[in-house]
C-alpha cells in the first residue's frame, strides 16, 4: 500500500517537474488540455500580498496556459463568497475564509471535491508533512488544500534592547515570565498588546493550550469533542494571564483592550516604540519592516524566538489559508495540481511572504533569513497544530476572543455558558 | 448615521406645519378620480417598493422560523431562534445590574445619544440665532454631517487610541499629568465613548431642523410677549418650547430609528468589544447572518428590530397626518 502510493507519487512530482521543463524551456504555453480557458480565482488578499500571489498565476499561466483571473474581495469576503454561492454564481477557485466555512460549504455541497477534479489525494500525502492535507478535508474528504501559512508561534523582539537590558529569549514559559518581570524591574515596559483586535489573544491562547494540554487534548478542543468546561482550558487561560497581565502590558490591560493589532507591533517596533516584545504570527515582520518602521535591521532591531515552551510542550500553531474549487471548469484541476506543486511553493516562497506548506519547497526558495527559520520552525516541530479558532464554527472564534478579552480584564469566565454556546454551534453546523 | 432621506421628510413635513400650504391651494378641487392615471403613476414606486422593500420583509421573517443556513430554507424550527435570541446573554442580560447586552446597548444609545442630541441642538440653535457670526456656528457644527459615518469612525479611533502619540485624547490628558484612558477598551466606558462620537456627528443635524424651527415663529408672536413683559426664561420656555415640540418630536423620531439602526460606528470602531460590552442589534444580525452564516438566528434579530421600529413608525405617520390638519 505504502509503496504504490510514493509510487504514484513519484509519477505526480514526474509529471509535474516534466510539464515544468516544458514550461520554463519554452516561451509559448505548453499545450494542456486546458490551454487557452479562464478560471476565476477569488481571494481576500490585496496590496503586497495579492502582488506576491499573482506572481504565482502568472506562473501558472506560462506553465499551462491557463488565464486564472484573480479576483480580490478585500471586505465581508465569507460574506460575498456566501451570496455568490447562494445566487449560482460561485468563483471557479477561491481562498476559504476559514475551515469552519470550509465544511460548510463542502456539506451544503457547493465544493467539489479534490479527487472528482481527477486529482489523486492519495499521491499528494507525500508532497506534505503530516497534519497539512488533513485541515483539508471535511468528514474524511480532501474538498481543499492548504497553498500557504506562516507560523504563529514566533515570539517578536527587539534585539538591540534585550542587549542593552542584558536579558536573552527564554526556553521555557516560567522562563518568559521572569524574564517580563526581569524587564519591567529594569523600568522598561516589557510588551506590547492589541487586544481590540480579539483574535491576537485566540491565537496566545491556541499556543498556550496547544503546548500545556497537548495536541491531543487541543485537537479535540477545536473539534469539539472536549468541553470547554475541561480543567485543562481554564489551566491555559491562567498561564496566559501570568504573561499578559498588567504589569507586563506596555500601558496595562485596559489601554490594550483599546488598542489594534498594529498600533501594538508599534508599541515595540516603531521609532518611538516602548516595549520589547510583540506576540503574533511569522507575518508580523513583514508588517513591522514594511510599514511599521522601515529603519528596521533583521537580526539587529527585529526577530523572534520560539513561542515558550509549556513544560515540555512545544507544539508549534500555524494559520494558513486553503483553496478549494467550486466548479470543474477546464483549467481548475490545472490549477489545483499545480498549487499543490514545489513549482508554485517555490515561486511563492521567493515571495518572502508565505511559508509553502509543500515539503519539496528548497530552503533556498525562501529569500530572507526570517522566512526560512520560520519555514524550518515549522519543518522540525515535534507538532503542528492548525489555528484553533479558525477550526471552530463560524462565529467561534469572536466567541472564544471575546471570552479571552473578559478573561484578561480579571473577570470569571462563565465556560459552561461557553460550552453551552459552542456546543450549540457545532450542533447547528452538522 | 445616514440621516439624509429622514431629514428631508422632516423638512418637507416642517413647512407645511409653518402655514406653507401653497401646494394644497393650488390643487385642482374636486374631480373624478381617475383611478387609471393614478395607477400608471403609482405603479413604478410600488413595483419596486414591492420588490425591494416588501419581498424582501416577508423573506426575513419567515426565515426567522427557519434554521435558514446560507440564506435558503432548510428545516422549519418555529420559535427557536427567538428563544435562543432572548435567552442569549450578549442579546440581553438582566440577570445583572446594570443590565448588559445588545438590547441594553440600544436603550442606553436612546436615552443618552437622543435627548443630549436634542438638547445641544436646540442650545446652539436658539443662542446661535442670537449671535452676526450665526451662519459660521451653524457651519461648524454641521461639518461632521458631511463626514461619511465610516470616516467620522476612524477619525475618533484615531482620538481615542489609548496610546498618548497616537490618542489625542490622551495627549491633552497626558499633558495636564493625567494618566491615560482606554476609551474604547474599557467596558465601564466604552459606550458611552462611542454615543458622544455619535452626538458629534449629529449635533449639527439637530441645530439645522431646530434652528429653521425656531426662525419659523413668528417674529411679533415674541415680541408682544415681550410687550406684555415676559422674560427671556419664560419666552423660552413657554413660547419658544411648545413651538417647536412638533419638529423636536419627529427629530427624536428619526435620531430614535438611527440608534436602532445603529451598525457604522461599532462595525469600524469596537465590533461590539471588549467582550460584548460595546454590542448593539444591528451588529448583532450583521454578525449572525453575514459572518457566521447563520441566516436564521440573524433574521430572528432583525425581526426584533423591525418589531421595535413599528412603534416609533406608526407614531411618526400619526404626527404626520396631524400636522397636515392642523
Amino acid at each position: 500500500m505504502r509503496s504504490t502510493r510514493s509510487l504514484a507519487a513519484i509519477a505526480f512530482i514526474a509529471s509535474i517537474v516534466i510539464t515544468a521543463c516544458g514550461g520554463s524551456g519554452t516561451p509559448t504555453p505548453v499545450g494542456t488540455a486546458a490551454a487557452g480557458s479562464t478560471i476565476t480565482v477569488m481571494s481576500l488578499w490585496g496590496g503586497s500580498e495579492q502582488a506576491s500571489f499573482q506572481k504565482v498565476l502568472d506562473a501558472f499561466k506560462t506553465k499551462s496556459g491557463v488565464i486564472a483571473n484573480y479576483e480580490s474581495i478585500r471586505d465581508n469576503y465569507s460574506t460575498i463568497l456566501q451570496t455568490r454561492i447562494s445566487g449560482g454564481n460561485p468563483p471557479d477557485v477561491a481562498i476559504i475564509p476559514g475551515i469552519g466555512f470550509l465544511r460548510q460549504f463542502a456539506r451544503q455541497g457547493s465544493l467539489k471535491k479534490v479527487a472528482d477534479l481527477g486529482i489523486d489525494v492519495n499521491a499528494l500525502k507525500s508532497n506534505y508533512p503530516p497534519g497539512i492535507l488533513e485541515i483539508g478535508q471535511v468528514d474524511g474528504t480532501q474538498y481543499a488544500i492548504m497553498v500557504k501559512f506562516n507560523s504563529k508561534s514566533t515570539m517578536w523582539f527587539r534585539p538591540d534592547k534585550f542587549k542593552t537590558l542584558g536579558v536573552s529569549a527564554p526556553s521555557d514559559f516560567a522562563g518568559f515570565t521572569k524574564l517580563l518581570g526581569d524587564i519591567k524591574a529594569k523600568g522598561t515596559a516589557p510588551m506590547g498588546l492589541g487586544a481590540a483586535d480579539s483574535w491576537t489573544l485566540t491565537d496566545w491562547f491556541e499556543n498556550i493550550y496547544a503546548k500545556q494540554a497537548g495536541p491531543e487534548k487541543y485537537d479535540q478542543l477545536f473539534s469539539g469533542k472536549l468541553p470547554w468546561t475541561d480543567a485543562t482550558v481554564a489551566a491555559a487561560v491562567d498561564t496566559m494571564k501570568s504573561a499578559i497581565k498588567e504589569d507586563y502590558v506596555a500601558g496595562g490591560i485596559t489601554a490594550a483592550l483599546g488598542r489594534s493589532f498594529t498600533d501594538a507591533i508599534g508599541q515595540t517596533f516603531a521609532a518611538n516604540g516602548q516595549a520589547v516584545i510583540y506576540y503574533e504570527g511569522g507575518f508580523v515582520g513583514g508588517i513591522a519592516t514594511g510599514q511599521t518602521n522601515t529603519a528596521l535591521k533583521v537580526g539587529e532591531s527585529i526577530d523572534w524566538f520560539d513561542f515558550p515552551a509549556v513544560g515540555s510542550g512545544k507544539t508549534v500553531t500555524i494559520g494558513g489559508d486553503v483553496i478549494a474549487a467550486f466548479t470543474n471548469k477546464p483549467g481548475v484541476k490545472e490549477f489545483l495540481a499545480y498549487m499543490t506543486s514545489a513549482d508554485s511553493g517555490s515561486v511563492w516562497a521567493g515571495t518572502g511572504a508565505v511559508i509553502s506548506p509543500v515539503k519539496s519547497v528548497p530552503a533556498s526558495a525562501y529569500p530572507n533569513d526570517l522566512a526560512k527559520r520560520e519555514a524550518a520552525q515549522v519543518a522540525n516541530a515535534s507538532a503542528v497544530r492548525f489555528d484553533g479558532s479558525d477550526l471552530l464554527p463560524s462565529g467561534g472564534g469572536d466567541n472564544l476572543g471575546a471570552a479571552l478579552q473578559n478573561a484578561i480584564q480579571g473577570k470569571t469566565v462563565d465556560w459552561a455558558a461557553f460550552e453551552t454556546a459552542m456546543a450549540a454551534k457545532w450542533k447547528a453546523e452538522k | 448615521m445616514g440621516v439624509a432621506p429622514q431629514g428631508l421628510e422632516l423638512t418637507r413635513d416642517y413647512r407645511s406645519l409653518s402655514g406653507g400650504r401653497t401646494a394644497a391651494r393650488r390643487g385642482r378641487g374636486p374631480e373624478s378620480p381617475r383611478w387609471g392615471t393614478a395607477i400608471l403613476f403609482l405603479a413604478p414606486a410600488g413595483l419596486l417598493l414591492l420588490v425591494f422593500l416588501v419581498y424582501p420583509a416577508i423573506y426575513t421573517v419567515l426565515l426567522s422560523f427557519n434554521r435558514g443556513r446560507n440564506g435558503v430554507f432548510e428545516q422549519w424550527i418555529g420559535l427557536d431562534n427567538y428563544t435562543r435570541l432572548f435567552s442569549d446573554p450578549d442579546f440581553i442580560n438582566l440577570s445583572t445590574f446594570p443590565p448588559s447586552g445588545a438590547l441594553w446597548n440600544n436603550l442606553l444609545w436612546i436615552v443618552f445619544y437622543v435627548s443630549i442630541v436634542i438638547f445641544l441642538g436646540l442650545i446652539i440653535a436658539v443662542v446661535a440665532a442670537r449671535v452676526r457670526y450665526e451662519s459660521v456656528v451653524k457651519a461648524i457644527v454641521f461639518i461632521p454631517m458631511a463626514i461619511a459615518a465610516t470616516a467620522l469612525a476612524v477619525i475618533w479611533k484615531f482620538v481615542y487610541s489609548p496610546d498618548a502619540n497616537i490618542g489625542f485624547l490622551n495627549a491633552i490628558l497626558g499633558a495636564l499629568g493625567v494618566a491615560p484612558v482606554s476609551w474604547l477598551g474599557d467596558p465601564g466606558i466604552v459606550n458611552f465613548a462611542l454615543i458622544a462620537v455619535g452626538i458629534w456627528g449629529s449635533v449639527g443635524f439637530a441645530t439645522v431642523i431646530l434652528s429653521a424651527a425656531v426662525k419659523s415663529i413668528p417674529a411679533e408672536v415674541i415680541e408682544s410677549a415681550r410687550v406684555e413683559g415676559a422674560t427671556e426664561r419664560q419666552i423660552f420656555f413657554r413660547m419658544i418650547l411648545p413651538m417647536v415640540s412638533l419638529p423636536m418630536s419627529v427629530l427624536a423620531v428619526t435620531l430614535v430609528v438611527n440608534v436602532i439602526k445603529l451598525f457604522d460606528l461599532i462595525y469600524v470602531m469596537t465590533r461590539g468589544g471588549p467582550g460584548k460590552a460595546s454590542q448593539v442589534i444591528a451588529f448583532t444580525m450583521f454578525q449572525q447572518a453575514f459572518e457566521a452564516g447563520q441566516y436564521g438566528y440573524g433574521s430572528a434579530v432583525a425581526v426584533v428590530m423591525l418589531v421595535l421600529l413599528v412603534p416609533i413608525m406608526i407614531f411618526n405617520v400619526r404626527r404626520f397626518r396631524t400636522s397636515s390638519v392642523t
